[in-house]
This record gives structure tokens, sequence and C-alpha cells, in this order.
């Protein structure tokens, strides 16, 4: 796995899990060998993790991410940018992430 | 903009609504993997009980046949049950029932059907008993309500007589 995140990349939700916004709260279960878990650990994403998780569709560029981020909040670009690369990286790490692969 | 998180969560610290768990399902099953959850109520007893963990998995190629134990929204409620299929009509209805309900359900077709339950777990170990060959002569029993009305009762009152102290 690739340690830094190109601003190019693209990033798509790994065919690994299965994630379903419910009730306001995106709720992601790992797929193991065929199984989702739910008596295993899961994970839910805060407000923010959500808006990003959202943009991360296998088709949108990080640096669009941030774009798109920085017209929602109001926050400087490269605070934005740094989120995102941070929420990208760690859901990398979770194997809930994967790159998505070069058209 | 707060910091962006991801939480790990134990799945048992999730309370999800009966719709947000068919929703999760759905997702699942539709991706071809199953899912493990923890099943709630006495409807299937004694074969699943309060508390069990099941999992269901995707119908696939297999026809459900007499004696699988099925999870299907109910079309009246829309609420996610867990019973088993204990009759099929001429127009291809199926009729499903909890093991320990005095009678069977309203009548759905095979598209209400979400799933197969291939597992039962009770206190780590794995339960194979219903699942078998043996869940045909189940079948039979829970289309009549012989389990409710019969085999359970038999059951308390044995489990009451061994448990009694002997005198002497």
């Amino acid at each position: 796995m690739k340690s830094k995140i190109s601003l190019n990349s693209v990033y798509a939700p790994s065919d690994d899990i299965v994630a379903r916004e419910i009730e306001g709260e995106i709720i992601i279960v790992p797929i193991t060998a065929g199984i989702g878990d739910m008596e295993d650990e899961l994970f839910t994403l805060n407000e923010t993790g959500r808006a990003i998780w959202q943009l991360l569709d296998g088709k949108t560029a990080v640096k669009d991410v941030v774009k798109k981020l920085t017209a929602e909040f109001e926050a400087p670009p490269d605070e934005i940018e740094k989120d995102v690369i941070g929420f990208v990286t760690e859901l990398r790490k979770r194997k809930i992430l994967v790159e998505a692969p070069d058209d | 903009m707060t910091e962006p998180s991801v939480f790990v969560k134990p799945g048992k610290e999730l309370s999800l609504s009966g719709s947000a768990l068919i929703q999760l399902i759905q997702e699942t099953l539709h991706r071809g993997a199953a899912l493990k959850f923890q099943a709630l109520g006495y409807s299937m007893s004694p074969f699943i009980r309060d508390g069990d963990v099941i999992t269901i998995s995707p119908l696939s190629d297999k026809p459900i046949r007499r004696g699988d134990v099925v999870a299907l929204l109910s079309p009246a409620r829309k609420k996610l049950i867990v019973h088993r299929v204990v009759y099929r009509n001429r127009q291809g209805d199926l009729y499903t029932a909890g093991d320990n309900l005095p009678q069977p359900d309203i009548a759905v077709s095979e598209k209400d059907i979400l799933g197969r339950v291939t597992g039962v777990q009770r206190n780590g170990k794995n339960i194979t008993v219903g699942l078998g060959a043996e869940r045909l002569f189940i079948a039979v029993l829970t289309r009549h309500g012989l389990i409710y009305s019969l085999i359970l009762p038999i059951m308390r009152h044995l489990r009451t007589f061994l448990r009694r102290p002997s005198r002497g």
C-alpha cells in the first residue's frame, strides 16, 4: 500500500465492506470471508467524515474533494486538505478505502 | 469544520432500529455476502433462542424449501422476522411460521424472502439442530403448532421434574 496520499489519486470504498447511511449515520460493516459480522467491530463516521465519505466515490480525485469541501465549509483550504488526507489515510489503514484503478 | 473521525464500535453497542437492520441486511445480501447478527425474541425457540447469533446468507441458486429458516419482511408490518418455511401452495406462495408460535404467518411470495439462515451460534458454539435434515420434520410440527402446544410444554415439565430434588 502506498503510504503517501496523492492529491490526484481517486479513492473508493473497498469491496470488503458494506456501508450504509442509516438514520443520519454512516455505518460500515467489514466483510471477512464473505460474512459481515454485526457482533464484531463496526465503524461509524462523524458529520465531517460523512461529508468526505460521500465524495470518495471512485471518480473524484482527492484535490477535487478538497475543492468541494472548501466551497461547503468555511475553513481554510490547506486545513481542509490536511483533514481530508488524514481521513483518507485512516480509512486506507483500516482497509475501508482503496485506491480506484486508473481508467 | 470539525476534524473528520472514524469511530470503532462493538456491534453490540450499536442499537439499530428494525428498519436500519433490514437495510443493512438487504445491502449485504445484495453484495453477495452473509450477515451475522443477534436474534431477538422467542418465536423460534427452542431452535433459535433469544440472544443467539444467526447468519443470514443470500438465497443464491438454491430454491427455498420447506423447513428452511428464512429472514423476511412481514408484509403487514414491514418488520424483519426470521421464521421457518412450513408450506408452499400450488400458486407458489410460501407460508412461514415461528417454531414457538401456535399458527403460521400469512402467505408471502419469494420476493419477500431476504435470505436463508445458514448458521446459529449460542454462547460461542455452533448449533446445528433445526437446520439439518430434521428441518422437514420440524416444519410439519411447526405448521400444526405442535411445538408450541405439545413439545415445549412437555420439555418444560421434564425440566421441572428433573430439577426437583430427590426425596429420601
